[in-house]
């Protein structure tokens, strides 16, 4: 149980601090912990815990607090709570230190070139990541057609107008309630 | 303080998927006036390069800059109360009833939503990092890195994928790559970003 736990601690805070580029970048690299490495879930929780966690409000990684549910789950209800909260906190509190502590280096740096650099560099790591965090999701997940048009109606939904992404993924869920059931 | 508590309290229950960074910006720039946008740019340029979400840091970003200390702690706590219990709460009702073909239904449809979601970030990621073609490299090669050996496509039984290496490895491998090729350049003129414009 405590092993779980500091699992849990340790596997997110290291995320937290490597979570370059915002917090979907993380995803892959969970994925792989928590589904490869420790076995707390399979692909299929995995991917309904992250679908979950996007339509609830909240910071993008809220999936976070739903893994470390999960995995502290088989020591029981309470165990589960701790296990969400370890979780959270582990996965927002170190990042938002760095935050905190990098201002004012930040703004001793605010001339320098490199700091272009690392920012133009920074971005394309990212959208491979939320690439492969994509790509990870929609494998799991996106079986038959039906749901592979909502995935692409959902996709120029959300490129080309500016509707509510919840409304987008609740319609969705509702009409896949009513006709695929 | 009390407001700063509110606001976050607020944010934290009304932010939903993408496009939060502007949100934010129009509560706490425009309507209430709290930071100028030569305050808030920057911030927003350091914590989108710092590791995290975005939406966290921009908290303790503003919560510091209001508050000191102090208002970081409550902008983080505030954002974050209200998305943890919803989501805890969903969480249990997912372990508790999730496996009926009921639930599973609407999981799948939401679930087709998301990926669209997500792929559209990508889009929107791609849109801001592809300046040349060695972005696009880059990108196929993060990618490739972490999602492993072809092979890895055709397990759709359900053996434990094992992709080829650990996300900080790859970081570790493109980053340095990434950097170098947009290291300084005497001739080459610095692309403006947003949440860089200089004063």
């Amino acid at each position: 149980m405590n092993k779980t736990l500091f699992q849990v601690a340790l596997l997110f805070s290291t995320l937290s601090l490597s979570a370059f580029g915002g917090g979907k970048v993380v995803l892959p690299s969970m994925h792989q912990s928590a589904v490869g490495e420790y076995h707390w879930m399979g692909d299929e929780d995995f991917v309904n815990l992250f679908s979950i966690s996007m339509a609830a409000p909240g910071p993008s990684m809220m999936v976070v607090t739903l893994v470390g549910l999960k995995a502290c789950l088989p020591y029981g209800t309470t165990m589960a709570i701790i296990g969400a909260l370890v979780a959270t906190l582990a996965m927002f509190v170190p990042s938002s230190f760095l935050v905190y502590f990098a201002g004012n280096w930040w703004d001793n740096w605010k001339e320098s070139p490199w700091r272009h650099s690392v920012m133009d560099a920074i971005l394309p790591i990212s959208t491979g990541l939320i690439l492969a965090a994509t790509w990870i999701i929609s494998k799991t997940s996106i079986h038959t057609i039906p749901t592979a048009i909502m995935g692409v109606i959902a996709l120029l939904l959300m490129l080309f107008t500016k509707i509510n992404p919840v409304l987008v993924m609740g319609v969705s869920g509702a009409i896949s309630w009513v006709f695929l059931k | 303080m009390a407001e700063l508590l509110g606001l976050f309290l607020f944010i934290g229950l009304t932010s939903f998927g993408g496009g939060i960074t502007a949100y934010i910006r129009r509560l706490v720039v425009t309507q209430k006036k709290w930071l100028t946008d030569e305050e808030f740019l920057p911030g927003l340029g350091l914590v989108q390069l710092l590791p995290g979400a975005n939406l966290v840091g921009l908290a303790v970003y503003i919560g510091n800059h209001l508050k000191g200390p102090l208002g970081s702690a409550v902008a983080l706590g505030s954002l974050l109360v209200c998305p943890f219990i919803t989501t805890c709460a969903l969480g249990f009702l997912y372990f508790h009833a999730g496996k009926t073909t009921d639930t599973k239904a609407l999981l799948a449809g939401i679930t087709a939503a998301a990926c669209g979601l997500m792929a559209s970030m990508v889009f929107e990621a791609g849109e801001k990092a592809i300046k040349g073609a060695f972005d696009v490299f880059l990108i196929i090669l993060t990618f490739l890195l972490v999602r492993g050996t072809p092979s890895f496509e055709l397990l759709h039984h359900r053996i434990p994928s094992i992709p080829h290496l650990s996300v900080p490895m790859v970081i570790l491998i493109v980053a340095p790559l990434a950097i170098w090729w947009h290291r300084p350049r005497p001739n080459k003129e610095l692309p403006e970003q947003n949440g860089e414009a200089k004063p």
